[in-house]
């Protein structure tokens, strides 16, 4: 079953900045109430690099870290699942989803998770 | 607030140091400045030591405290400091508020790192902690990843190049073979890192748009200052640098909720900070030790703090202006780049370095002539937490 994406962002109840992650208090106007927004629609890529140097924590030879912009606004960092001869651009629409970005002491950790639209 | 003077200076090789531990290098680079002030067996009020991470790297915590024992600096005050890459920097600046408020009257200020000891995969893992804990650590997103979607950026906007990125590391590890404290003493040809058919395998991509020789290298390390009220200091034959500027600022944790990703806020508002309270101008200023962890940001951050136009940096780090005799040399150490980035050592590496500029003291290679004016940027995390100060050397 196609898992629900586990983001939440906090829209300012005052001046309307998204945020994403969470801040206790506004970056633009320091108030303190929130409405959650889910990430909408497809993801426009901001940036993009390809890892070959890995943290601990990763047995594969290389990973592909991005940050997309989704349709309603939300920026986030996801991890791109993609074959390495697939050639990435920035603005490039992508199709986001939720799933395994690391197994931790053997557990699957969820996040993110973006492939080519179309 | 008074006047706080540098009286000390010391520093160990960089590079892998096998032999000695961290307290080995924290007390050898301590009592090398303390010599250097001419303190002989005097004791000091205080003693601030930048940090980042020991309690991973070594497993070991309260280093400050360790290291007043084993320097027989008991009963002083004693403090670590962690600011990820900038603990060096906000070490000094602890040192300099406790000497201007007129607490203290003198301070040791000491930075180090022992990053050697563990595997590379576990260091890029225990410098990627900083990292958004949620938002970026669990996709595996490393400095040096971060580092390459910046450059991407950067590169898009501005128009900065491959050839302007070889350009700093060129200057940057030709400086480092002048320099014996130096991680890196080996020049490089831009033909055996970009031209040559075998650069694919000499210098192999690491963060795209990044390749090897665009990073710095993982360091053991440690740099010290002494430091007092520039009105208690002796004459004696090593001029006093005054610590004229300090500032720091920081911004967002994530590089995606800066409104523009290629605006280094904190650099500029540290630089500004900096520059204002000692009153100078960015033209003012003789030569810098900028955060060169990866070639991109020593462009960057010559830009943000006032020395070129945005836009212009990599231009000017092409056309020689950044180097020994240009408009304004940067990174003469060899900087991270060549020097090493024992992280917590840095910022007050920089510092010595500037010091040894404007006591006049360096080879011809690397001795800016008649320096009177230095600038520092030590930039934490990427680019969240920043550190800058301008020294000034004092005539007596």
């Amino acid at each position: 079953m196609k898992k629900e994406i586990g983001i939440v962002a906090f829209k300012c109840k005052k001046c309307g900045k998204l945020h994403y992650p969470f801040h206790d208090r506004c970056l633009v106007c320091k108030q303190r109430e929130f409405e959650k927004v889910k990430p909408q629609g497809m993801a426009k890529m901001l940036t993009f690099t390809r890892i070959y140097n890995l943290p601990w924590g990763f047995d594969s030879r290389y990973l592909i870290i991005g940050v997309v912009e989704f349709e309603n606004g939300v920026r986030a960092m996801g991890q791109v699942h993609v074959d390495e001869s697939v050639e990435l651009k920035t603005g490039m629409l992508m199709l986001p989803s939720w799933g395994t970005v690391r197994v931790q002491y053997g557990e699957n950790v969820y996040g993110l998770v973006l492939e080519p639209a179309g | 607030m008074r006047d706080v003077a540098i009286i000390g200076a010391g520093m160990i090789p960089f590079g892998r140091r096998d032999e000695d531990t961290l307290m080995d290098m924290l007390a050898y680079a301590s009592l090398k400045a303390l010599d250097d002030a001419g303190l002989g067996d005097q004791s000091v009020d205080a003693v601030y030591v930048g940090n980042m991470g020991a309690g991973m790297f070594q497993h070991q915590s309260a280093i400050a405290s360790s290291l007043v024992d084993r320097l027989s600096l008991l009963p002083a005050a004693a403090d670590t400091v962690e600011n990820g890459p900038a603990s060096g920097g906000s070490a000094v600046k602890n040192g300099l508020l406790a000497i201007a408020s007129g607490y203290y009257d003198t301070v040791l200020v000491v930075g180090g790192e022992k990053m050697r000891e563990v595997t590379g995969w576990r260091a890029t893992d225990v410098v990627a902690t900083m990292t958004h804990p949620q938002a970026e650590y669990p996709y595996g997103i490393t400095l040096p990843g971060m580092a390459g979607m910046f450059t991407r950026l950067y590169m898009e906007k501005y128009g900065v190049t491959r050839e302007m990125l070889v350009a700093v590391a060129l200057k940057n590890q030709e400086m480092g073979t002048h320099n014996p404290f130096a991680h890196v003493e080996m020049a490089l040809s831009k033909d055996g890192i970009m031209d040559n058919s075998a650069a694919v395998v000499n210098n192999p991509v690491i963060a795209d748009p990044l390749h090897l020789y665009d990073a710095c290298p993982v360091s053991d390390g440690a740099a010290a200052i002494v430091i007092t009220a520039l009105d208690r200091v002796k004459k004696s034959a090593k001029p006093p640098v005054l610590i004229a500027g300090f500032g720091q600022a920081t911004d967002t944790h994530t590089l995606q909720e800066r409104d523009d990703p290629t605006d280094l806020k904190a650099v500029t508002l540290a630089a500004q900070k900096a520059l204002e309270m000692a009153k100078l101008k960015p033209g003012d200023i003789h030569l810098a030790e900028l955060h060169d962890a990866f070639t991109i940001l020593e462009i960057a951050e010559s830009e943000h703090v006032g020395f070129f136009k945005k836009g212009e940096g990599g231009k000017a780090a092409l056309a020689g202006k950044t180097r020994l005799g240009g408009q304004i040399p940067i990174n003469l150490s060899g900087g991270l780049k060549a020097r090493g980035h024992p992280v917590g050592a840095t910022g007050v590496a920089q510092v010595v370095d500037i010091v040894f500029q404007l006591r006049h003291e360096l080879p011809k290679e690397r001795q800016v002539k008649n320096a009177q004016t230095g600038l520092t940027v030590n930039f934490g995390g990427f680019g969240n937490n920043v550190t800058a100060f301008v020294l000034r050397r004092v005539e007596q």
